[in-house]
């Protein structure tokens, strides 16, 4: 029987840039995935008869450049094409619209306030910055506070270092960055509150959070990061929908000779003498290999590939208090024609950017208000896109596919998910598009309704958490996703974690599938 | 007369100032706004430091240490007490859950580690983390080096807890809403976040420094009374005061009612940082302004008292059955309302029964004496109550808002840019809630 170097569980984009960068170095590498396909929650899937979707994760904005140029993913498919705008239809009938043009846009703002306009570019200047600042973190393996090794305090004594080069102003802007509401931040600069609304709306995607609630500023900095690579503007979709992204890197990790097995689940890592030396299948089959890789979040990871006997109690336990509390669901429609909002009304330039569903502030926090308790939200914020619009494979001539990331559908909803459930929280998602849009639901031909309980059954992803683990403060960097074992090594030898749970993690990123296969290649594998 | 100092305020900070300013030997005085000192209590730990100094033992000084520290009413017409034995708070929380009557001990000895870390924070200047001087950075490092020698689990539950919401510290340890629900009100204590925000778990901290294992309410006391009664400096009352400043430079105050001026080299206000600036705002450069503006410190509570004939059974009686019940009351204050169902706490301090009920919202407050006389189960017109229009914190303990970002970024050090205009209050670190400890910090960066 073939003995690998590697075998990576799980082919979801992390998983396959660990495979690919592995490969790369000359190991022998397998990747085993459940599905019948690779990308986990990127993946695009022909939901109904020529209708093709970006299922889960639509659009693409952090991959990393590094990995684009390493793997060189533009000649095996990946092509990018920008988000154009991001118009936000408000409940007196005016709307809010960013366009990729920023003269325009800073016209647009200055309809609405000449302050705001104003402040808008020394705000722009800012996030530019501090993106610039933290963007490092995001290729740099955490260091262990609580550890006396030399590596350890070299690394954190970099850290220090780096953030007091920023200088006091700016270090003093991140601490409020890290710490406060998107809300509070907004406040500081802005007094429009269709303005406020619409960029806190970024900072509360996949937590369970409201813009009111501390801890979301820090999301706001995303916006900033994918377009100071200079490689895409901040958000754009993959031609082909993000699927493409997926099947791009599976095809660079096949190149570098990287062996790809689909309908592959692997029930459990088995361990020898406290070390990992293979995995067994869903269907019995046994496969070896040196090194044991898991893209799988940390709760299936630790707590279901293997038995809970071979680790410490105290990991057990840390991996048990891993939030994942998924938030977001997902409607994807077929249509024979797009929808017009009153608030722009016809067709035009705008169905190729986004639709934000975040009136006011208050809109979005009444929607938080309302998961809290358990219920999904009655109005829930949307970001609507029209991947046909950019892409025309996406649907048959003449007909369109329409993406709506909905926010909040909490996994725990009272009284279960049930189908009738499901359609409940679909019609809430579809009256409160028709009212901004009056007329759009006679356009459905299809409609497939996602819950988190759906992106958990489908992708794995436990709690149908879209970061695999909350991207909170007390769950990031060095605390991703336990404290002590942030560095993508695990309790059990020649065992790996290498998915989003792990620092960085969240989006289409792969930082965290490619500092894992540095660390593994570093380590000897 | 001319005085060295003037002291704006005559609450526990200002007279702390006032005192250790007097010990050095500077003639001091201070103006009050209000004709008469406030009788009610003071909350928050006294450092044993300023006790000592300022020899308030001798001054009568009396710290209350209720016991059982806390009691709260359970859905089954019974109560939860907890007091000041951790084994016995165990043996009360058994009844209701055995799981949580486990956990109790080792929860105690864990936030005790870590209020002891506040603690030591809180007795000195916030750390200047952008310095080059190397005695700051030694002291940084002396800081750094004290909390790694606490251990691993204490260096990981700082960086975990502190950023957490109190709910999710809660929901790692307990079962019990009752027990939840008294323990989450005072990680929003004085906070316009309900307990499920983040910041809310280091909030709860806070308000542990400076009270023993297993004690979560802060101490009681009439530290204020016993500086008021204080030798060595002059209290002049029924005095709002107003800073001059000329030329970037502190000269005095003005008294509204007298029109008097009161000059000076030297003034300490313990009143808000805002208030205080306002008036010369002319003299500040655009960027400090607008950080002060940007100070966030709504008002979320309102005090009382309340008359009771005969003996009222409980030292502290809270009403917070749950986290939901507290989260609940912060939704309607998120929109600008009172809580409907309002956390209310009652504390028997000196024979007065006073009232703290969070939340209040921006508007008139009809109905507020109404509801919490009816959660109470007394008569309306046995309570009074007030709502603060602004933080009685002078600036809510939020992450931004504390140490080196107190009371505006870079500013931390108890200075402002006018010179000989400095801070004392509760608005600079370590912030409201530990009578004495900011007056005392800035007192010795002005000595």
């Amino acid at each position: 029987m073939k003995r690998y170097d590697a075998i990576v569980i799980g082919g979801g984009h992390n998983g396959l840039v660990t495979a690919a960068y592995l490969a790369r170095a000359g190991k022998s590498v397998l990747v085993l995935e459940r599905r019948p396909r690779v990308g986990g929650a990127a993946v695009t899937e022909e939901i109904f008869p020529g209708f093709k979707f970006s299922m889960f994760s639509y659009v693409v904005s952090l991959l990393r450049p590094e990995i684009i140029r390493d793997l060189d993913l533009p000649r095996h498919g990946l092509h990018i094409l920008p988000l154009e705008s991001t118009v936000t239809p408000m409940e007196n009938g005016d709307y809010l619209a960013g366009w990729a043009d920023h003269d325009e846009t800073r016209r647009e703002l200055y309809r609405h306030s000449p302050r705001d306009a104003e402040a808008y570019d020394e705000y722009g200047r800012l996030m530019h910055f501090m993106a610039q600042a933290v963007k490092p973190i995001l290729s740099m393996v955490p260091p262990d506070p609580t550890s006396f090794a030399p590596g350890d305090l070299a690394s954190l004594w970099k850290l220090g270092k780096h953030f007091r080069g920023l200088g006091a102003e700016r270090l003093h802007a991140l601490v409020k960055l890290m710490t406060m509401s998107s809300a509070d931040f907004l406040d500081e600069w802005f007094e429009t509150d269709v303005l406020k609304a619409t960029k806190s709306a970024s900072g509360i995607i996949g937590t369970f959070l409201g813009p009111r609630s501390p801890g979301t500023a820090y999301v706001l900095l995303h916006h900033y990061m994918g377009e100071l690579d200079g490689v895409f503007r901040a958000w754009g979709f993959a031609k082909g929908g993000t699927g493409a992204v997926s099947e791009a890197i599976a095809s660079a990790a096949r190149s570098f000779g990287a062996e790809i097995r689909c309908d592959a689940g692997v029930s459990k890592v088995m361990l020898k003498n406290g070390r990992a030396v293979g995995v067994a299948l869903e269907n019995g089959d046994e496969l070896r290999a040196s090194i044991i890789v898991s893209s799988l979040d940390p709760r299936r990871t630790f707590l279901q590939l293997l038995e809970s006997d071979s680790l410490p109690d105290e990991f057990v336990g840390d991996i048990k208090r891993f939030k994942f509390r998924g938030s977001s669901g997902k409607v994807n429609l077929a249509l024979d024609a797009l929808p017009s909002f009153t608030c722009m009304p016809g067709i035009g330039r705008q169905h190729r950017g986004a639709f934000s569903i975040s009136p006011s502030l208050e809109y979005v926090e009444r929607a938080y208000d309302d998961a809290k308790y358990g219920e999904f939200s009655r109005r829930p914020y949307m970001d609507i896109v029209f991947p046909s619009m950019i892409d025309p494979g996406m649907a048959p001539p003449g007909k369109h596919v329409m993406s709506i990331f909905v926010q909040y559908a909490p996994y725990n909803l009272n009284g279960g998910w049930t189908d009738a459930q499901r359609e409940a929280f679909g019609d809430a998602v579809v009256n409160t598009v028709e009212s901004f849009a009056p007329g759009f639901t006679s356009h459905i031909l299809h409609r497939q309704v996602i819950t988190p309980l759906d992106i958990e059954r489908i992708t794995g992803l436990s709690e149908g958490n879209i970061f695999a683990g909350e991207l909170a403060l007390h769950q990031l960097f060095f605390l991703r996703p336990a404290p002590g074992w942030a560095k993508f090594a695990t309790p059990v030898r020649g065992f790996y974690q290498c998915g989003s749970g792990t620092h960085p993690g969240g989006g289409i990123m792969g930082a965290s599938g490619r500092l894992a296969a540095m660390t593994i290649l570093k380590n000897g594998a | 007369m001319s005085y060295d100092a003037i002291v704006i305020g005559a609450g526990a900070n200002g007279l702390v100032t006032a005192h250790y300013l007097a010990r050095a030997g500077k003639r001091v005085i201070v103006v009050e706004q209000h004709p008469a000192p406030d009788p009610s209590a003071d909350i928050g730990w006294i450092p044993d430091v300023v006790i000592r100094d300022l020899r308030l033992s001798g001054a009568g000084l009396r710290i209350d240490e209720p016991d059982p520290w806390i009691t709260a009413p359970l859905p089954d017409g019974g109560t939860l007490e907890l007091s000041r034995d951790v084994g016995r708070s165990a043996d009360a929380i058994r009844r209701i859950s055995p799981a949580d009557a486990a956990k109790w001990p080792d929860f105690c000895h864990r936030m005790r580690t870590l209020a002891g870390v506040l603690e030591r924070l809180y007795l000195v200047p916030p750390p200047d983390i952008e310095t080059t001087d190397p005695r700051e950075l030694v002291r940084i490092g002396g800081l750094g080096l004290y909390v790694r020698r606490l251990g691993k689990q204490a260096v990981i539950d700082l960086a975990r807890i502190l950023p957490m919401s109190i709910a999710e510290l809660l929901d790692d340890w307990f079962t019990s809403d009752a027990l939840k629900g008294l323990l989450g009100a005072l990680g929003v204590w004085h906070l316009k976040q309900g307990p499920r925000s983040g910041g809310t778990a280091f909030n709860f901290l806070h308000h542990h420094a400076g009270s023993p294992l297993g004690v979560f309410r802060p101490t009681r006391s009439n530290v204020t009374q016993a500086l008021s009664s204080l030798p060595g400096v002059e209290i002049r009352r029924d005095a709002r005061a107003t800073v001059l400043a000329k030329n970037g430079r502190a000269t005095g105050v003005t008294v509204e009612k007298s029109g008097d001026t009161i000059l000076a080299p030297l003034v300490i206000s313990s009143a808000p940082p805002r208030a205080t600036l306002q008036p010369i705002a002319i003299e500040l450069d655009p960027e400090f302004a607008r950080a002060m503006s940007n100070i966030r410190a709504h008002g979320v509570v309102a005090r009382g008292t309340l008359e009771l004939s005969g003996e009222q059974a409980y030292s502290t009686f809270c009403l917070a059955p749950s986290l939901d019940y507290l989260e609940r009351a912060y939704d309607d204050a998120k929109y600008g309302r009172d809580s409907v169902a309002p956390y209310v706490e009652v504390q028997r301090t000196n024979g007065r029964l006073e009232v703290h009920v969070q939340f209040v919202g921006r508007g008139g407050h009809e109905d507020l004496s109404k509801t919490v006389a009816r959660l109470l189960r007394v008569q309306p017109d046995r309570l009074e109550l007030s709502a603060a229009p602004e933080s009685l914190y002078h600036g809510e303990l939020t992450l931004d808002q504390i140490l080196f970002m107190r009371p505006v970024p870079g500013w931390s050090r108890y200075r402002t840019p006018i010179a000989g205009l400095y801070l004392c209050g509760s608005g600079t670190h370590p912030g409201g809630g530990i009578p004495g400890a900011a007056g005392r910090n800035a007192a010795r960066e002005i000595v």
